[in-house]
């Protein structure tokens, strides 16, 4: 079959139409380019990237705050390990402080009672302890340049710790109340009864020449007698801890009060101090203790 | 009755002269928009040819916009003009007029269309503008210059004046 020729003749009226067209689409096309020309593509470009644009607003949303998040994580461990470093600097400034502060208080208490008996009392600190060793005692770092001799009688706040035994020229050596060697005349707080304190070690002793027809009770405070002329009467020795009765004597065993192991700063009686001190040294009376399996 | 159509000269002129009257009455607003009306929707669609009709719809396009100097992009007026040019002259050759009436109800129907499209155009074109008042003069005076049109253009002279 053969193929029909196409009619492409150009005619008058052809002409006027394509014109017709040419200059309405021109002036349609250039009426659409508007004063910005491609601000319709332009919006058009919005629209469909719109859901990219968010998208990518929020990715870079998020990085910023991770980035402030990461920022101030640093920021954070930067400032604990600063923390850090001064809570141990801290830490280690306390620990330097805390014997001068336990020294102060110890000062403190030592002020207390020295304004408690009106005597000449003198201050010193222990250097080093060999109670542990077969009579030992303190070493104390004043001594003759102090004007201290032996025999003078050594307290501290809670209660009476023994005796100079012997004094160089710049230390000192006290022989504690607990030593078997040592001894001091107390008496019982109740009784008034009174007796020799001997040492038993581990801070302990033993009142001795008690009669038996005295009665004594466990928790009895003990106070010095002053008959010894090395304490005045009236201070604290210790409690009674148990009594039991000898053929001639009370055995009286007395935990004594001052804590012979922890002690750093002493007071020093003075040599041959009076009997009585006014106003006199009174001890606070600890309750008797219960022995156990007794109602 | 068929009418016959108006001679070319006749209409050639016409569209020149209504032409420069939208040139000269661009102080007066709301009558350059009735002369402007006036040479599209009644006077180029005849004028000889599609072609020609649609180049003196440009034209007065054109000079409207040009004389108005507000829009920042020119060219939304002429192609209005254009397209309902080529619409009348479309309904002119599709449905031939009978009778004065006809001729005035479709020029007020291709008027309202006009101004649709102009301000659709020129919104397109240079963005928002405010809508004047012309269009309702045009309206308002459309009979009067509808009937003379009809009267230059497809009837000739009154039979009363000869």
């Amino acid at each position: 079959m053969p193929i029909r020729a196409a009619k492409w003749g150009w005619s008058r009226a052809r002409g006027q139409r394509f014109l017709i067209v040419v200059l309405w689409l021109g002036h349609g096309i250039w009426v659409l380019l508007g004063p910005a020309p491609g601000r319709h593509w332009t919006r058009v470009a919005d629209a469909v990237s719109r859901p990219s644009q968010s998208l990518a607003s929020r990715w870079a949303q998020w990085r910023v705050n991770r980035r402030e998040a990461a920022r101030s994580f640093t920021e954070t461990r930067a400032e604990n390990a600063r923390l850090v470093a001064e809570l141990a600097q801290v830490r280690t400034q306390a620990a330097q402080e805390a014997p001068r502060l336990a020294e102060a208080d110890e000062a403190v208490r030592l002020l207390g009672l020295k304004r408690q008996i009106p005597l000449d009392l003198k201050a010193a600190r222990v250097l080093f302890s060999t109670r542990p060793a077969a009579f030992g005692g303190l070493i104390l770092d004043r001594g003759q340049d102090l004007g201290l001799v032996p025999d003078q009688g050594v307290l501290v706040p809670e209660g009476i710790v023994g005796r100079l035994w012997s004094v160089g020229p710049t230390q000192a050596k006290v022989l504690p109340v607990d030593a078997p060697n040592a001894s001091v005349a107390v008496m019982l707080m109740r009784s008034r009864a009174t007796g020799v304190l001997q040492g038993l070690g581990s801070g302990r002793a033993l009142i001795r020449y008690i009669s038996n027809q005295e009665v004594v009770q466990v928790g009895e405070a003990v106070l010095t007698s002053g008959l010894d002329r090395v304490f005045p009467r009236g201070l604290l020795v210790g409690y009674v801890a148990e009594v039991t009765k000898g053929d001639l004597e009370l055995r009286v065993q007395v935990n004594l009060s001052a804590p012979l192991d922890r002690l750093s700063t002493v007071l020093l009686l003075p040599s041959q101090p009076p009997l009585e001190v006014q106003p006199p040294f009174v001890a606070p009376e600890q309750k008797p203790q219960r022995k156990r399996g007794t109602p | 009755m068929r009418i016959s159509p108006p001679s070319l000269l006749r209409q050639n002129l016409l569209c020149a002269a209504a032409l420069g009257l939208v040139f000269l009455s661009a102080p007066f607003p709301r009558l350059q928009a009735v002369v402007h009306i006036l040479l599209v929707l009644a006077l180029a669609p005849r004028a000889g040819s599609p072609l020609t009709g649609v180049l003196w719809a440009a034209a007065a396009g054109w000079a409207l916009e040009g004389s108005l100097r507000l829009y920042p992009h020119m060219g939304g007026t002429a192609w209005a003009d254009m397209t309902l040019a080529l619409v009348a002259g479309g309904l002119a050759g599709r449905w031939p007029l009978e009778g004065v009436k006809g001729w005035l109800a479709r020029l007020a129907g291709l008027l309202v269309a006009h101004t649709l499209l102009v301000h659709l155009a020129v919104r397109l074109a240079s963005g928002p503008h405010a809508w004047g008042s012309g269009w309702f003069w045009a309206l308002l005076s459309l009979p009067l210059w509808g009937w003379a049109i009809w009267r230059a253009m497809y009837t000739g002279p009154s039979p009363r004046l000869g």
